[in-house]
C-alpha cells in the first residue's frame, strides 16, 4: 500500500513480551472495563459495540484525511467506556465533568 | 467523535478521566480498586502468549489431543486449565505446507485473551486492521514474512463470536525436543500468523 501504512505498522510492532500497555492510565481504563463487566453492570459485548462505534468513526477520519496514529486506541477505550457508563446511569457526562474539575482545582 | 481530544499530559486528558472515573465508580461501590490491581497483574503477567504455545506444542505432540483441538478448541484448552474472558468461541486454524493463516479483527481487537494474553498494539492498529484482509502478503511482508505464491493465505476476520489460534508448522530439527521445550520455541506472532517458527540452534532450545 503506502509509507505511513508500512511505518505506523512497524512503529507497533513490539518485542515478544513487550509492555501491552503503554502508560498506567491504559492499564486502569482497560481493569476498570474488565471490573464493571465482572460485576455484571454491563457485557463485555455492549462495551465492545461502543468500541467498534469509536474505532470506526476514528477510522474514518483516518481514510478521509490520510492521517495516521496508532497510539490512539485507549484514547477510544476511554470513551467507549465513558459512554457506555453514561448509558447505563453508573455516571453521567457531568458528573464525570465535575469530578475532573474537582481533580484539577485540588491539583492532584 | 466528540469534542474532548485533549492530549495526554494535560490535566483533563485521558489519566485525569480514568482517575476520576475510578473514583466515582468506587464511590457507589461498582469498582474495587484492589480487583482493578488484580486484574492489571493478571493480564500483565499471568495470561499471555506462553499458554497458547503450550497448546501448540501439546497439539504437535499429542494426536488425540490435536483431533480434540481442531474439533472444539474451548473444551480442549479447558482440559489444559486454560480459559477465561474472550476465551469462548476459540477456533484453532492449522498451517501446512499448502496453507498460512492470518488472524485479524478488523473492527476493533477482538482476540482470545485465554490463550494469548490481550493484543500487541499493532495488531489494534488502523494499518493492520484495514491491511490485513486486503493486502496479507504485503502485511505479512511487513514483518518479514514471505508466503510463497503456491500457498493458500487464509485470513480470518476475528469478532464476538470466533476467536482464533494459529497452530504453525513444527520446524524441522525439532523432532528430539520435548513438549516443554518445544513449547519454549513456538512465539505469539506465530500463533496470529505473522511469522513462522525458526528451527532450533543446533536441536536444542535457544536460552532467553
Amino acid at each position: 500500500m503506502n509509507d505511513r501504512g508500512l511505518e505506523s505498522l512497524l512503529a507497533g510492532i513490539a518485542p515478544e513480551g513487550g509492555e501491552i500497555f503503554s502508560a498506567p492510565w491504559e492499564a486502569r481504563a482497560f481493569a476498570i472495563a474488565l471490573g464493571l463487566s465482572e460485576a455484571g453492570v454491563f457485557s463485555w459485548d455492549e462495551f465492545r459495540a461502543r468500541l467498534i462505534e469509536e474505532i470506526g468513526a476514528a477510522d474514518r477520519v483516518r481514510e478521509r484525511d490520510g492521517t495516521s496514529s496508532h497510539g490512539e486506541y485507549y484514547q477510544h477505550f476511554l470513551r467507549a467506556i465513558e459512554r457506555t457508563a453514561a448509558d447505563k446511569g453508573i455516571a453521567s457526562a457531568a458528573e464525570v465533568a465535575l469530578r475532573l474539575s474537582a481533580l484539577e482545582g485540588s491539583g492532584r | 467523535m466528540s469534542d474532548d481530544h485533549h492530549h495526554d499530559t494535560s490535566l483533563s486528558g485521558p489519566a485525569a478521566r480514568v482517575k476520576a472515573l475510578e473514583e466515582l465508580l468506587t464511590e457507589k461501590g461498582l469498582v474495587d480498586p484492589a480487583r482493578l490491581d488484580q486484574i492489571i497483574e493478571t493480564y500483565q503477567h499471568a495470561v499471555g502468549p506462553h499458554a497458547g504455545a503450550r497448546v501448540v506444542a501439546k497439539a504437535w505432540c499429542d494426536a488425540a489431543f490435536r483431533r480434540r483441538l481442531f474439533a472444539d478448541a474451548v473444551s480442549a484448552c479447558a482440559e489444559m486449565g486454560i480459559a477465561g474472558p474472550e476465551g469462548g468461541h476459540l477456533v484453532a486454524v492449522e498451517n501446512t505446507a499448502r496453507i498460512h493463516n492470518l488472524v485479524v479483527c478488523t473492527l476493533c481487537s477482538c482476540y482470545p485473551w485465554p490463550v494469548l494474553g490481550l493484543p500487541p498494539a499493532w495488531y489494534k492498529s488502523f494499518a493492520y486492521r484495514s491491511r490485513a484482509v486486503s493486502d496479507p502478503r504485503g502485511v505479512m511482508r511487513e514483518f518479514g514474512l514471505i508466503i510463497p505464491g503456491e500457498v493458500e493465505v487464509r485470513v480470518w476476520d476475528s469478532s464476538a463470536e470466533q476467536r482464533y489460534i494459529v497452530i504453525p508448522q513444527r520446524p524441522a530439527g525439532s523432532e528430539a525436543l520435548s513438549e516443554a521445550d518445544l513449547a519454549e520455541l513456538v512465539t505469539r506472532d506465530s500463533m496470529i500468523g505473522v511469522a513462522k517458527i525458526a528451527a532450533p540452534v543446533g536441536a536444542r532450545r535457544k536460552s532467553r
